[in-house]
C-alpha cells in the first residue's frame, strides 16, 4: 500500500491544527498520523507509526526540534518550523534542510509540499552533512541556555516559606554545628548545607574563606584590622559584627 | 589597615614639637641643649609609640580614641620615669624637681598633641565616608539609568509576536470567533510594550491590564499548559506603578517556569494591601529555580527600579513553591496619591 504518512509535533494546538489543515488542502493525498505536543512524545509517536515525513517545531519544552530530529536519525524526511530564531534560520539556510517559518506562508508551504512530493520517491538524503548540522545547532543551543557555574541562589527556610537569596546579598556564612548561618541583608537564615559544600560551589571571586567555620562576600569588607599573632579582623559595610580572619587564611587579605 | 607603628608624618610632627619644646626648656633652664633635646625626643616618641599601638587596641568597654589619649597620658610619667632612672645615678632634689616638671609638662603637651591628632583623624574619617557614600548614590543612579536604559532599548521579542501571530492566523483562517478577541489582546499588549520614557502617568491598573493581555495570549498558544489568574485587590488599582515591572516577572514566570516544562502549570498573579504597606506576587507552579541558575538582568532591574521608585524599603523576594515553582513577592509603600 502506498499510503504517504507524515506527523506534526508542535507545542502550540492551534498551530498544529492549521499545519494540518492547511497540508490538507495543498496535498489531499498526505495522512497526518499523529500530533506531538512535546519532543519526546514525537520520537514515541514516530516509532508507532513510522511516517515518513515528519514536521517539527524547533522549539518544544523537553526536548527541543533539533534533538528530536538526532533522535530520529535520518529515517524520515524531517521539516522544521520555527517562528524567527535567527541561528536556526541560518543554519537551515546552509545546510540547504526544509523549513518552514510562522507564520506560514502559503506559497513557500506549497514549495514545500512538492519538494518533499519529488524526494519521497528517492531513499533518504544520505546526510553526514546533516548530522553535522544538527550536531552544531544542538550545540549552540546549549551555548544559550547559560552555563550551569557557581552558586546564584541560596536556599533558605525562612518561618513556613523557603526563601531564595542571591548571593550577592549574603554578607557572610558561619557554620553552626550542622547548619549553616546565612547573614545575608535581610536578617539570618540557617540552612543545612554545610560550609566546606557552600565553599566549593560559591565563586572564589567574590567568597572567600576566612576561618575554618566562616565564609565572608569579599564586598561587604570595609576594613581589616590586623591583630596579634598572624590573625586579623574584619569589619563589614552596613554591619556591626567583626568576624576573626585566622591564621592561615590570613593570605587572602595580604595585599590590601 | 589601621596602622600600629607611626608614619613618617607622625614622626615627623611629634620631632618638630619636641625640638621646639626643647629650645624652649634649654632656654628657661640653662641646662645644654642637646641633653634636654634627647630627653624631650626620646619621652615624645615614646608618647608617639604608644598613641599608635593603643589603636589597634579593640577593648568593647574604652573607645579606640579614649584608650589612645589614655596610653599617651600613662606613658609620660612612665617615659620620664624611666629616663630618669637610666641616666641619673643620685637623687638630687632640684633632679627630682626638674623631672617632675618634664613629667607634668608630658603629659599636658602629649594630651593636647594627641587630641588634635584625634580630631584630624576625625575629620579625615568622616571625608572618606562623604565620599564612599557619594560614589554609592553615584552607583545606584547609574543602576537606574541603565534600567531605564534597557527598558527603552527592551523590544518585543520577534520569536514571541510571531508565534502570537501565527496562532492568530490559525484563528482567522479556520474562521474561529476567538480571533478578535486575540487580536485585541495582542493590540493591548503591543500598546503597552512600546518604549516609554517615564512612569509619571502608570499605574498599578494599566500594568494588569497589559498582565492580563500578555497571559491571555500565552494561553491561547499553550491552553492545556498554562493557566492563571489576576487576582488584586481593587483598592490597590489606582496607585502609582513602575510600568512593566509586574509584567517583567509574568513574562519570567512564563519563560522560566510555564515554557520550558512539558506539563506545564498555573501563574497566579496576587496583591495584598494592609497597614504594613501593599504587596504583589506572582507565583507559578513550573519547572522552578536551580541554584546555579544565573540571576537575569530582569529581576535585578526589576528591583532597581521598585527602589527608585516606591525608595529603598522597597524589596523583591525569592520564594519556592513546593513540590516545584517560583514565588516573586514585591512589598512597598505605596506613593501618596498626589
Amino acid at each position: 500500500m502506498n499510503r504517504i504518512t507524515a506527523l506534526i509535533a508542535d507545542d502550540e494546538p492551534l498551530l498544529r491544527e492549521h499545519l494540518r489543515s492547511q497540508l490538507a488542502r495543498l496535498w489531499p493525498e498526505l495522512v497526518i498520523v499523529a500530533d506531538a505536543r512535546n519532543g519526546h512524545e514525537a520520537v514515541e509517536l514516530f516509532d508507532i507509526h513510522q511516517p515518513q515525513i515528519v514536521f517539527l517545531d524547533v522549539h518544544m519544552p523537553g526536548q527541543n526540534g533539533i534533538e528530536t530530529a538526532r533522535a530520529l536519525a535520518r529515517r524520515a524526511h524531517i521539516v522544521f518550523v520555527t517562528a524567527y530564531e535567527q541561528y536556526a534560520l541560518q543554519a537551515f539556510e546552509q545546510g540547504a534542510i526544509d523549513y518552514l517559518v510562522k507564520p506560514l506562508d502559503a506559497a513557500r508551504l506549497a514549495d514545500t509540499v512538492q519538494r518533499l512530493q519529488q524526494r519521497l520517491g528517492r531513499p533518504l538524503d544520505a546526510g553526514a552533512a546533516f548530522d553535522a548540522m544538527l550536531d552544531r545547532m544542538a550545540n549552540e543551543l546549549k551555548q544559550r541556555t547559560p552555563a550551569r557555574g557557581h552558586l546564584q541562589w541560596i536556599k533558605a527556610s525562612v518561618g513556613s516559606s523557603v526563601r531564595l537569596i542571591p548571593v550577592e546579598q549574603v554578607a557572610y556564612l558561619r557554620a553552626d554545628e550542622k547548619y549553616t548561618m546565612v547573614a545575608w541583608d535581610d536578617g539570618q537564615a540557617l540552612i543545612r548545607k554545610g560550609i566546606r559544600e557552600l565553599g566549593d560551589e560559591l565563586d572564589p571571586e567574590r567568597f572567600v574563606q576566612i576561618h575554618r567555620s566562616v565564609i565572608v562576600n569579599l564586598h561587604y569588607v570595609r576594613e581589616v584590622v590586623r591583630g596579634v599573632n598572624e590573625t586579623a579582623d574584619l569589619h563589614l559595610h552596613g554591619r556591626d559584627e567583626v568576624l576573626p580572619v585566622s591564621r592561615s587564611y590570613l593570605h587572602h587579605f595580604r595585599q590590601m | 589597615m589601621t596602622k600600629t607603628l607611626p608614619t613618617l608624618r607622625q614622626f615627623l610632627v611629634v620631632l618638630l614639637i619636641t625640638v621646639q619644646l626643647a629650645w624652649v626648656l634649654h632656654a628657661l633652664s640653662g641646662s645644654p641643649f642637646l641633653s634636654v633635646l634627647l630627653r624631650i625626643v626620646s619621652i615624645g616618641m615614646a608618647e608617639l609609640l604608644a598613641f599608635t599601638a593603643a589603636g589597634a587596641l579593640r577593648l568593647h568597654w574604652l573607645r579606640p580614641s579614649l584608650a589612645r589619649l589614655l596610653a599617651v597620658a600613662l606613658m609620660a610619667p612612665a617615659a620620664t620615669l624611666a629616663l630618669f632612672v637610666l641616666t641619673e645615678s643620685g637623687t638630687d632634689a632640684k633632679q627630682v624637681y626638674g623631672y617632675t616638671v618634664l613629667a607634668v609638662l608630658a603629659v599636658v603637651v602629649g594630651v593636647i598633641v594627641a587630641l588634635v591628632a584625634l580630631r584630624f583623624e576625625r575629620r579625615a574619617r568622616e571625608r572618606d565616608d562623604r565620599l564612599r557614600a557619594e560614589r554609592e548614590r553615584n552607583t545606584l543612579e547609574r543602576e537606574l539609568l541603565d534600567a531605564r536604559l534597557r527598558l527603552l532599548q527592551a523590544q518585543i521579542e520577534p520569536h514571541f509576536l510571531f508565534n502570537t501571530l501565527a496562532n492568530i492566523q490559525a484563528l482567522v483562517e479556520s474562521g474561529s470567533a476567538n480571533a478578535a478577541p486575540v487580536l485585541r489582546h495582542l493590540i493591548a499588549y503591543l500598546k503597552a510594550a512600546m518604549p516609554r520614557l517615564n512612569d509619571a502617568d502608570a499605574t498599578l491598573a494599566t500594568e494588569l491590564q497589559l498582565v492580563r493581555a500578555y497571559l491571555e495570549l500565552m494561553h491561547m498558544r499553550m491552553p492545556d499548559r498554562l493557566q492563571f489568574s489576576v487576582d488584586t485587590p481593587p483598592e490597590m488599582h489606582g496607585v502609582a506603578f513602575p510600568a512593566m515591572a509586574l509584567l517583567t516577572l509574568v513574562e519570567n514566570a512564563v519563560r522560566h517556569g510555564i515554557d520550558p516544562s512539558t506539563d506545564g502549570g498555573s501563574i497566579a498573579v496576587g496583591g495584598r494591601a494592609d497597614a504594613g504597606g501593599m504587596s504583589l506576587w506572582v507565583e507559578d507552579t513550573g519547572a522552578g529555580m536551580a541554584e546555579t541558575n544565573q540571576p537575569g538582568t530582569g529581576l535585578s532591574n526589576v528591583r532597581t527600579r521598585l527602589q527608585a521608585f516606591f525608595g529603598p524599603g522597597a524589596r523583591l523576594d525569592l520564594h519556592e513553591v513546593a513540590p516545584h515553582g517560583l514565588r516573586v513577592e514585591l512589598n512597598f509603600q505605596p506613593r501618596s496619591s498626589a
